[in-house]
């Protein structure tokens, strides 16, 4: 296989990341400019090209409708922010994970099972959590007024796991944690904020469910 | 107006070009500063589309390739001439202000 017909079939599989629609209408266009501008003998994508590729793509997908205003917009952005907050946060629960139950052994031994529950069950629900944010992104920039009681549902859910975390002491044995169950929660708060403005209640009821 | 986005309108502002056309003349524009890459240029394209800042003037086949060639719309031709002026208010204040300082170095 030539240079350029491997390159090509390795940008198409990039390039499979865009939403059906998005590319029956603009994939041959963009694969010639991504040809064109290839290096001559180049047979696989650079890695800050296909990230580059990936991102387009990750937007197009979850990109609001066009007339979208602009608390509605700045919703969609931070719940796309939310994701990579919490992916942040998921790194953190698992990195810190073995210190803090030894901590928590040491220090709230009366407490010891409620917390390792509740630390278990967020170290397992966090990853879903990415994905939630994301699904959130999607479904509140389509305006789908269920996507609406989601995010309220899901805010209210971060707020009682930190409350918890407040409450059993958390500040004391895993701080990291902590913070970054706050950094989830304050980016949870402003996004649910801007879906309930007055602008936005006006997108959900007028135009719901965008093709 | 991002950065990049005013190169793109820049680079139609004297006639229709296709993606690899608007790259290059991005690149050229900025003096090399700013490269696009397809992800982020196709990005922008779509969303100036759907603010109506450019649109589709022709397509065509080249070396089996698909070649779209956009415009700028009159809207976009405003904007981007209220942009381009607002920088250039801007610059004009900053050097004065720099000359009257003695602070410019040539």
């Amino acid at each position: 296989m030539s240079d350029s017909a491997e390159l090509g079939r390795q940008y198409r599989r990039l390039l499979a990341c865009y939403p059906r629609a998005y590319r029956h209408e603009s994939e041959q266009e963009i694969l010639g400019v991504l040809l064109d501008s290839a290096a001559d003998g180049q047979r696989r994508p650079g890695l800050a090209e296909s990230a580059d590729l990936i991102r387009s793509a990750l937007w197009m997908r979850l990109r609001p409708g066009s007339r979208l205003p602009g608390t509605m917009r700045g919703a969609v952005r931070l719940m796309c922010a939310g994701a990579a907050v919490e992916l942040a946060a998921v790194i953190t629960y698992v990195v810190t994970a073995g210190r803090v139950r030894s901590a928590m052994a040491q220090r709230v031994p009366a407490q010891w099972h409620a917390m390792l529950i509740h630390l278990t069950a967020v170290e397992i629900l966090a990853p879903a959590a990415v994905v939630a944010w994301l699904l959130m992104a999607w479904a509140n920039g389509r305006g789908y007024d269920w996507a609406r009681g989601l995010s309220a549902a899901f805010f209210c859910l971060i707020t009682a796991s930190l409350l918890f975390m407040l409450g059993e002491g958390g500040a004391a044995y895993a701080p990291a944690e902590l913070i970054a169950t706050a950094a989830v929660w304050l980016v949870g708060l402003a996004s649910v904020v801007l879906i309930f403005a007055k602008a936005s209640s006006r997108y959900y009821r007028h135009e719901p469910a965008q093709p | 107006m991002q950065e990049a986005t005013f190169l793109i309108l820049t680079a139609l502002a004297d006639g229709s070009q296709h993606g690899y056309r608007i790259m290059t003349e991005v690149e050229q524009i900025s003096e090399g500063r700013v490269r696009l890459r397809a992800g982020t240029l196709y990005t922008a394209l779509d969303r100036l589309q759907a603010e109506e800042l450019i649109g589709v003037d022709r397509q065509e086949i080249v070396d089996n390739r698909l070649r779209r060639y956009y415009r700028l719309t009159p809207d976009g031709a405003k904007r981007l001439a209220v942009e381009a002026a607002r920088l250039h208010a801007n610059a004009t204040a900053a050097l004065s202000r720099l000359d009257l300082a003695g602070g410019m170095a040539t």
